[in-house]
């Protein structure tokens, strides 16, 4: 694990990464607000999906890399390993909040309905809720090392489920749209609208990178304070 | 042309999304703050 000076040192770099993103996300606003074409058949509430589509990629990729790290915690027991899952975990729940209210927000214009329980939306919300459970699991765990087991068990089940939630919409029958980026064909978007969901994905990606350095940061500083409270007692 | 009405919509998933997002930095900013 980091010490206390480096920690700080990674809050500061998270904090001005997180700023840039925040920029970058006001102008994703402003591209696809005002810069990209209304879609002809959805109107406007298409343009929900500039922002839907990437935090639903940064949710899972969050997961994703909670769920390795915590594989290679296993194997290799370093708690940085630990400490840095955790935090994917929990910026990955604040972007599953995202994907999740956004998701049903769209889905009411143009199906009909608030929410289905079809494969693809059910299990994102398990993923969701999977999360959830591994965060209040590490708040109710005290001893670091059974923590850091526990949860590394919840966060490799969770990475089977994230290639899963990928091709639910080819395995069954969904409302969800199929993929216009990750397929084996070319993108199905015209070229404008292209540029602001690639855009828009970076831009959260840079936001995962910013969020998660600054919980890590965060995870050490309280880390460091718990030991030395337990010296001070001891 | 004519489109769906329905920006209400999408101006709701843009203020929610800034309110998440917002809200989760704000939160790392005061946690960490209380650690420095």
């Amino acid at each position: 694990m980091i010490g206390r000076d480096a920690a700080l040192r990674t809050a500061r770099r998270g904090g001005v990464v997180t700023v840039l993103a925040l920029l970058g996300l006001a102008a994703i606003y402003v591209r696809a607000l005002v810069f990209t074409p209304v879609e002809r058949f959805q109107g406007p509430a298409q343009k929900i999906f500039y922002i839907h589509a990437p935090a639903a990629w940064a949710a899972l990729v969050a997961f994703a890399i909670t769920g390795i790290l915590s594989l290679l915690y296993l194997f290799l027991k370093d708690r940085k390993l630990d400490l840095v899952a955790a935090s994917s975990a929990e910026v990955g729940v604040a972007f599953g909040m995202v994907m999740l209210t956004t998701g049903p927000i769209w889905g009411k214009p143009i199906w009909g309905t608030w929410w289905t329980w079809d494969a693809r939306l059910t299990s994102t919300l398990f993923i969701f809720l999977l999360f959830v459970g591994y965060l209040a699991l590490r708040n109710a765990v005290t001893d670091p090392g059974t923590r850091a087991a526990y949860s590394a068990v919840i966060g490799i089940m969770a990475l089977v489920l994230v290639p899963f939630i990928h091709v639910t919409v080819y395995w069954f029958r969904t409302l969800h749209p199929q993929p216009v980026l990750v397929k084996p064909s070319s993108p199905s978007l015209p070229g404008v609208m292209l540029v602001t969901l690639l855009l828009s994905i970076v831009v959260f990606t840079v936001l995962y990178v910013g969020f998660t350095m600054q919980r890590y940061a965060l995870a050490v500083l309280r880390e460091l304070k718990a030991e030395e409270v337990a010296r001070a007692v001891s | 042309m004519q489109f769906p009405d329905n920006a209400g919509y999408m101006v709701a998933a843009y203020l929610v999304t800034a309110v998440i997002v917002l809200a989760y930095a704000t939160s790392l900013f005061l946690r960490l703050r209380k650690h420095r």
